[in-house]
């Protein structure tokens, strides 16, 4: 058996192996509800990096998404008290067109996405800042409750976000599988050229990939300001390595074309248990960010298909 | 003595080598020819580096040698003077003469630039090229750029002390006759040095240099002859396995094409790419543009599909003149292109086969942008079955499939959305006999239901066998059209005499 065979089914495998490692280790890891906190603490990160899969996906990175979500949690606590609900929309729209910008620079201009996204993420988070007047915002709970409070329940012992998580990766994934603007995607990711000569709009189809991105960015940051109930245009430092992570691990390379949401639904399972096993084998949390960095320099290196590379800049 | 014994080279899909023996004495001039997709760009690649073979052995004066790069083979005395030129245009002759090799002329981390141009020098006056050494290598000529390579090679006369085996890939296709016999001059006096393995598809300038000749087809070596006993007629039944005959490019098949002008070039010019070109193509007419590389061939292509905007004349399609171009215009106007880099613009590696064949015409399999995908895979199995598609099923990776079929499915996304003007650039580059006849017969069927086809052909008959009309291009300008009626076809000479 091949390597390039198991390579698809490699991110399950090695979930479900890091499961059973630490369950030997700590039996009490694997009591359902802890599992279900475990999925549930994880649902932000998942949707930051779902977004960022699209655009991973044809083969390139948005480093805003950190920086979009520290700005939504602002924003989003500042518009609660006039919109309520509407906040909601208020954030997608400001996210999306973030992202849309970024997509805009990245195939109009011809900036590499990785700088045109730090870039982005640079003006985003200064509106951030400039919003809360770099101080933390505090959501009026009474408000909170009637706009937002069906975020945070629970059902049946089912917190939530574990149904926002699921909804949004069926519709991901409907998006991905399903529709014209999947197989772009899909296209773009595997063979640009070809794509290109077959009349798609790859312009158009890069920039809504970004515009999604940014979009989804926006929706983790809501769920923060909602779990946490404020806003701060820091709470989510520490989150972009990880939701990169959580990508590449779940089996979508940097060179695109192959993976998707399901994948990265995997890939955001393995960085949380890894999050939490670092609790049970009581590692630092200051060391967290060195471990994700490791992690991400062994899965980049092990899926890159080298074949898509001629010169690594 | 250099010798190949039993060398065995795979692809995916292609046993590009079978059990290949080669062997060159000192001083020796060996040929090398065969018909394109025979094996000789294979053999030649495990012969300097670049490849190495599944099986074999190579062995010089009887010693083992493993090439794991072209560098190592470079050591042990082995150049290659390439077809598609290896010089970096932009850098002068004598960078480009010791690229690589810059060290000898480093004193103190600093290049002596004097005692370069010396070297360089030398190096040209093997060739009997009396050009600066310092001018910049895009201000030269095609022939004296293939000259410059071959005294590039020529370094490793100082570098390495045994025999010398240089290869000359297709040398002589973009020089003129007097260069040619120029060259032909020069490798025979070098021969005191080195031995040369020469490929070309001219047989006749093969026979006058070669002391042997290895006849190869379907990646075997089905014949060696020396000189004295060769005969062209008998190496060309030997390479194509069979006499050449109009059967194989249809020619029995070409009717008459229609009325209808589909597209129409009225003195259209490109600044530094065409000039002053003028064409109509009709229905069920097979238009071919030929000349050299760089002759204009590709950007009239690129114009045709809306790519490229020309700077005057107007470029009509099914009777609207073009006004904007882009990307998209050409597929629009229902113009489907089979590019030369067929695994690069032609399919999608990575997407299965319906994925492939609706790429054009998503929009005609959706419904508010959610695919219909059952209806996707119906058509991609009619189409499997009208072109004899080889693949398990629609959802093979199409990758995986080989070039002949991968053809076909690029051929099927632009007839199956309805296409009526094909333009083919080398539509059977890297294709094998089977799958190059698959393609002709291709053709004749798109005439019959009166596609419009402008060819770029790989070979030159190629473009007589399959085309009504010829227009011979040469530095973007036009410089004949010939007619092609079957049985009053123009021949080679007619066409490469206006070619250069």
């Amino acid at each position: 058996m091949d390597f390039e065979r198991i390579k698809p089914h490699l991110p399950w495998i090695t979930l479900l192996a890091l499961v059973a490692l630490v369950g030997i280790s700590d039996t009490n890891f694997l009591r359902p509800q802890n599992l279900i906190s475990m999925a549930a603490d994880i649902v932000p990160l998942f949707i930051m990096a779902m977004g960022m899969t699209f655009v991973i996906y044809i083969g390139g990175i948005d480093l805003s998404a950190q920086s979009m979500a520290n700005m939504t949690t602002v924003i989003a606590t500042v518009a609660l008290a006039s919109f309520g609900i509407g906040a909601a929309l208020i954030c997608i729209a400001i996210g999306a067109i973030m992202g849309a910008i970024s997509g805009f620079v990245t195939t109009k201009l011809l900036v590499p996405s990785f700088v045109s996204t730090l870039a982005i993420g640079g003006v985003v988070f200064s509106i951030g800042q400039w919003l809360s007047g770099q101080r933390a915002l505090y959501m009026d709970a009474t408000l909170r409750d009637n706009a937002f409070g069906w975020m945070v329940g629970n059902t049946a012992g089912i917190p939530h976000e574990i149904f926002i998580g699921t909804v949004l990766v069926l519709a991901g994934w409907f998006l991905q599988t399903r529709t014209t603007f999947g197989r772009a995607l899909k296209a773009i990711g595997a063979g640009e050229p070809a794509a290109a000569a077959s009349g798609i709009n790859v312009t158009r189809i890069k920039i809504m990939a970004f515009a999604l991105s940014g979009g989804l960015a926006a929706i983790a940051g809501l769920l923060f300001a909602v779990k946490l109930s404020g806003g701060s245009p820091t709470i989510a430092n520490g989150f972009l390595l990880p939701a990169i992570v959580a990508v590449l691990v779940g089996g979508t390379p940097l060179t695109g074309g192959v993976g998707g949401v399901i994948n990265t639904m995997i890939g955001t399972l393995i960085v949380a248990v890894i999050r939490s096993s670092m609790l049970y084998f009581e590692i630092d949390a200051t060391r967290q960010q060195m471990v994700f960095g490791i992690i991400l320099i062994v899965a980049i290196a092990a899926t890159i298909d080298r074949s898509k590379l001629r010169v690594v800049k | 003595m250099y010798e190949l014994k039993a060398i065995d080279k795979k692809f995916p899909g292609v046993h590009a080598l079978k059990a290949v023996d080669f062997k060159i004495g000192r001083g020796e001039i060996v040929g090398l020819v065969g018909e394109n997709g025979a094996g000789k760009s294979t053999l030649m690649k495990v012969i300097y580096g670049a490849y190495k073979p599944d099986g074999g052995t190579v062995t010089i004066d009887g010693t083992a040698v493993r090439f794991q790069n072209p560098r190592q083979a470079m050591d042990h005395g082995i150049g290659m003077v390439f077809q598609e030129q290896s010089l970096i245009t932009n850098l002068t002759v004598m960078e480009n003469i010791f690229l690589g090799f810059e060290q000898q002329f480093v004193k103190f981390g600093v290049i002596n630039w004097k005692t370069m141009a010396a070297a360089a020098k030398a190096q040209l006056a093997k060739v009997k090229l009396d050009i600066d050494p310092a001018t910049i290598t895009a201000n030269l000529s095609f022939a004296q750029r293939q000259l410059v390579e071959l005294a590039k090679v020529l370094t490793l006369e100082e570098r390495i002390d045994g025999d010398l085996v240089i290869l000359l890939d297709e040398p002589t296709s973009v020089l003129a006759k007097e260069e040619v016999e120029l060259l032909f001059k020069l490798v025979r006096e070098l021969t005191n040095r080195a031995s040369f393995i020469f490929v070309s598809h001219r047989m006749d300038e093969v026979l006058e240099l070669s002391d042997r000749v290895y006849v190869m087809k379907d990646g075997a070596v089905v014949d060696v002859v020396t000189r004295d006993a060769a005969n062209i007629d008998a190496i060309q039944h030997k390479m194509v396995g069979r006499d050449i005959d109009k059967e194989y490019y249809r020619e029995q098949w070409q009717k008459p094409y229609g009325d209808e002008v589909l597209v129409s070039f009225g003195n259209v010019s490109l600044n530094g790419r065409y000039k002053d070109i003028s064409f109509d193509l009709h229905r069920g007419e097979v238009l071919c543009l030929v000349g050299t590389e760089g002759s204009g061939r590709e950007a009239i292509l690129r114009t045709v599909f809306g790519l490229d905007k020309p700077d005057t004349g107007t470029v009509t399609i099914k009777g609207e003149p073009v006004t904007r171009f882009h990307a998209r215009g050409g597929v629009e106007r229902g113009i489907g292109y089979v590019p030369r880099e067929r695994k690069v613009e032609g399919i999608v590696a990575g997407m299965n086969v319906y994925e492939n064949m609706t790429l054009s015409q998503m929009g005609n399999y959706a419904s508010g942008g959610v695919l219909r995908i059952s209806e996707e895979k119906d058509m991609a199995r009619s189409w499997i079955d009208r072109l004899g598609i080889k693949t398990p099923n629609v959802y093979k990776d199409c990758g995986g499939l080989s070039g002949g079929n991968q053809q076909k499915v690029v051929l099927a996304k632009w007839r199956s959305g309805g296409s009526d003007i094909i333009l083919l650039d080398h539509p059977t580059r890297g294709l094998d006999i089977g799958a190059k006849e698959d393609v002709y017969d291709m053709v004749r069927e798109m005439c019959d239901d009166g596609v419009g086809i402008i060819l770029v052909a790989d070979t030159l008959e190629e473009a007589i066998g399959l085309s009504h009309s010829i227009l011979v291009l040469k530095d973007g300008e036009m410089q004949k059209r010939f007619d092609g009626t079957p049985g009053d076809k123009p021949s080679l000479y007619d066409l490469v005499h206006h070619m250069i």
